[in-house]
C-alpha cells in the first residue's frame, strides 16, 4: 500500500527523531569504528598512523581470533538452541494448564525484566566454587565445579546465564504462537489417530515454525551481541579465553588492551558476520518455513 | 441394526453448569440424523461428546454395541468435519487426506489408492498437490469431507460444516452431502442451526432446546405435528403463527369477538397455532378473521404478508401479529383489511402452561 502526502516535508519531519537517534548512536560510532579500523593508534590516543588493511591482516593471522570465533559459535548456537527448546517446552506446558494459567505465565516472564549483568551475577553466585549452593551441591554428588579453572564449565555457566535470560522472551512468543493454533486442528489430528507426541511434531511444531525461525534469528543476534554483560560479570572471557566471545574480545582488546585499531577491525568483521547471517537466514531458510 | 446409541447421555461441567441433562437416542445403520437448535442449545457439545472431544459425565454411548465412553477419539472409528474444516495448513490436500491412514499404519500404496478414489468421487484430483490456502471455501469443505471419508469410518460427524460458505454454495454442498451419504450409507450425525438444512438433509431430526431433546422425528412429523411450541416456532420458515387463546365450551376464544368453534375436553389458557402457508384467502362473508396489512414481502413465487389481527389485543395492549404466505404475486395496500380462513386440519393446539401439544 502506498500513501500519498501532499506536503513533501511532513513525512521527513515525522521520521526525523528516529533518524537522529540512528545517526548519533549507530551511524556515527559505526563510521568512527570503520575509520579507526584502518589506523594504528598509540596506547595513549595521541597519534594515529594510517596502515590500510594492516589491522585486518593482523586479525586474520591471529590464532586467538579464530579461537574466539569458535567460542562464539559454540556459545551462540548453544544459547539459541537451549533457549528455544526450553522455552517451547515451557510454553507447551503452560498452554495446557487450566487453573492458575496467568500465575504461571507471569512468573515465567519475570526473568526478562532482569538486566543481563544481574543475571550474570545471580548465576555467578549460585555457581561460585566456594559459596555457591549449586557448586556445593555438584561437589557433593562428585562433580568438582570450578569455572575459574575449567574452561568447559565456564562455558556451561555463561550458556546457562545467557539462556535463562532469553527463555522468557522466547516463551512469550511461543505461547502466543500456540494460542494462535486453532484447537480444532489438534482435535482433528486426535480423531486422525495421532498420539499427543505425534500431534506435537506433525501439527503444532510445523505451525510454530515461523515463530521458531524468528526466534532463532533474534536469539543468535542476542547471543552474538547482547551477552557482554553476562560474560563480564561471570567469567570475563576466561579461563584462558574459553568464554572470550567476539563481542567480549572487542571490548577486551579495545578498552583493556588499548588496541583501538584492532578492536575496530574486529567490530567491522562482527558487523559483517551478523549482516551476512541475517541475510542468509531470511533468504534461504525462511522459504522453507512457509506454509 | 442400531449403530449408535445414546443412553441417558448427560454433560455437567466441573463448575456445575449442566449443558445436557439427559438425552436418549438410537440411530439405525446408515441413518442421517440432524441435531438442530438455536445457538447454545448444546448440539455441538453433544456431537463433541460422541466424537470423544468432550467427556461424558453421565450415561452410556454405544457404537456398534460397544460402550465407548472412555475411548480416545481415534479409537471410536468416527470421522468428523469441523466448522472451520480444520485442514492442516502445512500439508498438501493429499497429505491431509492420508494423515489418518498413515497414523493407523496403512501402507503407502493402499493409502494412495484410497485417497485417489475418494478424490475422484469428490472431484479433487486436480487439487491433490495444493495446500489448503490455495483452495476456495467450497474446495476446502470438500477436502474436509474427503479426509473424513477416506478412512471409511462407522460414523460421520458434521459440526455446522456449511456455515462458512456463501448461500449459493451452501445449497449446492447440501445436495452433495446428501447424495454422498446415500451412496456411502454411513451413519451420520450432523449439527446445524439452520432449519432448512436440517429439514432437507435429515432422515430424522432432533430438535434441541437448552440441552433437552424437544422432539425427535422425521422432518414431516416435526412439520405436521410439532410436539411443543418451541418446535412449532423453530421448524418452518416463516415461523408458525402462535396466538394466545382460551379454550371454552364453544371453542377457541382468540379474543372477545373472535371464537373458532371446536369441541375439546381441555379448558383454560392455550396457544393456537397455524402456519403462514395454511391460511387461505377469503372474503368478508366467509372469512374467519381479518388481517390489517402492515408490510408485504414479494418474493415472486410467493408473497409474505405481515399484519395484525383486526380487533385483537395482547396483554400489553398491542395488536396480535400474524404472517400469511400466499403463492404468486399479491400487492395489497398497506393498512387495508384482508380476510382469511384457517382450515381446521391445519390447527395446532398447545397447552399454555406446559407449551406441549394438546
Amino acid at each position: 500500500m502506498s500513501v500519498y502526502f501532499p506536503q513533501k516535508k511532513l513525512p521527513y519531519l515525522l521520521v526525523l527523531p528516529q533518524l537522529i537517534i540512528t545517526a548519533i548512536f549507530f551511524l556515527w560510532p559505526a563510521g568512527q569504528a570503520f575509520k579507526q579500523a584502518f589506523y594504528r593508534e598509540d596506547a595513549f590516543g595521541l597519534s594515529q598512523t594510517f596502515i590500510g588493511f594492516g589491522n585486518f591482516i593482523d586479525l586474520f593471522q591471529d590464532p586467538l581470533y579464530y579461537k574466539s570465533m569458535g567460542v562464539t559459535m559454540v556459545f551462540s548456537f548453544s544459547v539459541a538452541f537451549f533457549g528455544i527448546a526450553i522455552a517451547l517446552w515451557l510454553a507447551v506446558m503452560a498452554d495446557r494448564v487450566i487453573r492458575g494459567k496467568m500465575v504461571y505465565q507471569t512468573l515465567l516472564v519475570w526473568p526478562y525484566a532482569v538486566a543481563p549483568a544481574l543475571a550474570g551475577v545471580l548465576w555467578w553466585i549460585l555457581f561460585d566454587p566456594n559459596i555457591g549452593p549449586i557448586a556445593l551441591f555438584l561437589d557433593r554428588i562428585g562433580i568438582h565445579w570450578n569455572h575459574f579453572l575449567n574452561g568447559d564449565q565456564a562455558m556451561i555457566l555463561v550458556v546457562i546465564a545467557a539462556t535463562w535470560k532469553q527463555i522468557s522472551y522466547n516463551f512469550l512468543f511461543f505461547l502466543a504462537g500456540l494460542q494462535a493454533i486453532p484447537r480444532s486442528l489438534i482435535e482433528a489430528a486426535a480423531i486422525d489417530g495421532a498420539s499427543p507426541f505425534k500431534r506435537f511434531w506433525d501439527i503444532v511444531f510445523p505451525l510454530l515454525s515461523p515463530t521458531t525461525f524468528f526466534l532463532l534469528v533474534v536469539n543468535l543476534v542476542y547471543a552474538f551481541f547482547d551477552t557482554f554483560g553476562v560474560i563480564d560479570t561471570t567469567t570475563q572471557g576466561g579461563p584462558d579465553g574459553s568464554t572470550n566471545t567476539l563481542v567480549y574480545k572487542v571490548f577486551k582488546d579495545g578498552f583493556i588492551g588499548l588496541d583501538s585499531g584492532g578492536s575496530a577491525a574486529q567490530s567491522i568483521v562482527l558487523m559483517a558476520i551478523v549482516g551476512l547471517m541475517t541475510v542468509v537466514q531470511f533468504r534461504f531458510i525462511e522459504r522453507k518455513v512457509q506454509y | 441394526m442400531t449403530d449408535l446409541v445414546l443412553k441417558n447421555i448427560g454433560k455437567t461441567y466441573p463448575n456445575g453448569y449442566q449443558a445436557i441433562p439427559s438425552i436418549d437416542l438410537s440411530i439405525e445403520e446408515g441413518e442421517f440424523i440432524v441435531l438442530v437448535g438455536p445457538s447454545g442449545c448444546g448440539k455441538s457439545t453433544l456431537l463433541r461428546m460422541v466424537a470423544g472431544l468432550e467427556t461424558i459425565t453421565q450415561g452410556d454411548l454405544l457404537i456398534k454395541g460397544n460402550r465407548v465412553n472412555e475411548k480416545e477419539p481415534a479409537d471410536r472409528d468416527i470421522a468428523m468435519v469441523f466448522q472451520n474444516y480444520a485442514l492442516y495448513p502445512h500439508m498438501t490436500v493429499r497429505a491431509n487426506m492420508a494423515y489418518g491412514l498413515k497414523n493407523r499404519g496403512v501402507p503407502k500404496e493402499e493409502r494412495d489408492t484410497k485417497v485417489n478414489s475418494v478424490a475422484t468421487m469428490l472431484g479433487l484430483e486436480e487439487l491433490l498437490d495444493r495446500k489448503p490456502n490455495q483452495l476456495s471455501g467450497g474446495q476446502r469443505q470438500r477436502v474436509a469431507m474427503g479426509r473424513a471419508m477416506v478412512r471409511d469410518p462407522k460414523v460421520f460427524l458434521f459440526d455446522e460444516p456449511l456455515s462458512n460458505l456463501d448461500a449459493k454454495l451452501r445449497v449446492q454442498m447440501r445436495v452433495e452431502i446428501r447424495q454422498l451419504q446415500r451412496k456411502l450409507a454411513t451413519t451420520t450425525l450432523y449439527v446445524t442451526h439452520d432449519q432448512v438444512e436440517a429439514m432437507t438433509l435429515a432422515d430424522r431430526l432432533v430438535v434441541l432446546n437448552k440441552g433437552k431433546a424437544e422432539q425427535i422425528g422425521t422432518p414431516m412429523e416435526l412439520y405436521n405435528k410439532p410436539a411443543s411450541t418451541f418446535v412449532a416456532a423453530f421448524i418452518g420458515s416463516p415461523a408458525m403463527n402462535l396466538l394466545d387463546a382460551e379454550m371454552t365450551e364453544v371453542g377457541i376464544k382468540l379474543n372477545e369477538s373472535l371464537v373458532l368453534p371446536l369441541s375439546h375436553d381441555y379448558r383454560g389458557k392455550m396457544i393456537w397455532g397455524i402456519r403462514p402457508e395454511h391460511l387461505v384467502a377469503s372474503d368478508e362473508q366467509n372469512g374467519d378473521f381479518a388481517l390489517q396489512v402492515q408490510a408485504v414481502e414479494s418474493l415472486g413465487a410467493e408473497t409474505l404478508i405481515h399484519g395484525v389481527l383486526v380487533g385483537s389485543q395482547q396483554t400489553d395492549g398491542s395488536a396480535v401479529p400474524l404472517v400469511v404466505r400466499l403463492s404468486g404475486p399479491h400487492l395489497p395496500d398497506i393498512g387495508s383489511h384482508l380476510w382469511f380462513t384457517a382450515p381446521r386440519e391445519d390447527w395446532h393446539l398447545f397447552d399454555a402452561n406446559t407449551q406441549q401439544r394438546l
